[in-house]
């Protein structure tokens, strides 16, 4: 039998869950040892003998030790949580906005999209629709790529900022970007999406 | 979430979908999105520049049914109303009329922003000024 485990308080955020520094660039390996790791101190065999108080705490730290896991493993999702914690992408609290240009190049994707799905409603040549719908699908995954690749330089340009404790203003534009990059990320990933959708049913 | 009915009525007959002529100096044009959820509505009225009356609404929402509802309602309610009836319309008063749920209250921000930014458009045609009060401020 083990000696009863301690439990801590909980940590402030997913970063301190694992000692990391508020970086974006994670080395995936160490990420995986430390959860592992963790997990282990926290597993229920190691609570048989602590209080209901220490098993409850446990078991909390074990379900927050999993969402910080899962959050911090995907780089979209790491950046999304970034940003919340900065207190620069408040849910609800601040409708996100978008760019006009944006919104444009989104709806007329959006209608040539539609103008796929009306064609094959009503049954025209599937043969040459096919073929649309994967031009419009190499297409949105291209723009798809390419905001990946821009969040990822973004993403350097925040690690860099940090190591060079650089000022709040610049931190702030930083993230300005970060979040434009996740707004029209969410767009082409609908897009992506319903194309994968009408094709499957094509 | 099962949706209410009127959303569903909506989403199953959208009233006034389509598009005006964009270059049209008696149509304003509303482009506002939600980029957290991905949803693109467009909204576009027609406006008598003596009366000013809106004579016709039209609307293309890309998004979920609550946001489809929440635009087909917006063109419904501003048809033959006046510039400024339309832009007393709130968002409360679409949550109210489609029982929209807390989690697509922003459904109805985005067609209150909608009717504001056409009629936005429209006074920008025709060089009548738009106090900050009137701009999409969500």
């Amino acid at each position: 039998m083990t000696a009863p485990a301690k439990t801590s308080a909980l940590p402030a955020d997913y970063f301190c869950v694992f000692g990391l520094p508020r970086k974006l660039w994670i080395e995936m390996n160490a990420l995986e040892q430390k959860f592992l790791q963790l997990s282990w101190k926290l597993h229920p065999d190691n609570f048989v003998n602590a209080s209901e108080e220490e098993r409850e705490l446990s078991l909390k730290r074990s379900s927050e030790l999993n969402d910080a896991y899962r959050t911090l493993k995907d780089p979209v999702a790491r950046v999304e949580y970034l940003l919340a914690i900065e207190g620069e992408r408040k849910e609800g609290e601040k409708k996100q906005q978008a760019p006009p240009e944006l919104l444009e190049e989104v709806f007329e994707l959006n209608e040539s999209m539609d103008e796929l799905r009306e064609a094959k409603a009503a049954g025209l040549e599937l043969d040459g629709m096919k073929e649309r719908l994967h031009a419009a699908e190499t297409n949105f995954g291209q723009k798809l790529a390419e905001v990946d690749a821009d969040m990822r330089q973004t993403a350097k340009d925040w690690d860099n900022a940090v190591d060079a404790g650089a000022e709040e203003a610049s931190r702030k534009q930083i993230m300005a970007r970060l979040n434009d990059h996740l707004n029209r990320r969410s767009y082409i990933r609908n897009l992506v999406l319903n194309v994968a959708k009408e094709l499957e049913e094509a | 979430m099962a949706y209410s009915d009127k959303v569903v009525e909506h989403y199953n007959n959208p009233r006034n979908v389509g598009s005006l002529p964009k270059e049209d100096p008696n149509v304003g044009t509303g482009l506002v999105g939600a980029p957290e959820c991905g949803d693109v509505m467009k909204l576009q009225m027609k406006i008598n520049p003596d009366t000013r009356v809106i004579e016709e609404a039209k609307f293309k929402t890309f998004g979920c049914g609550s946001a489809i509802a929440s635009s087909s309602l917006a063109t419904e309610w501003v048809k033959g109303k006046t510039v400024d009836e339309a832009l007393a319309i709130k968002n409360t008063d679409i949550v109210r009329e489609l029982a929209l749920p807390p989690v697509k209250i922003h459904c109805s921000v985005l067609a209150e922003d909608a009717i504001k930014a056409a009629i936005g458009d429209w006074k920008k045609k025709h060089n009548i000024e738009v106090p900050a009060s009137e701009k999409p401020s969500h």
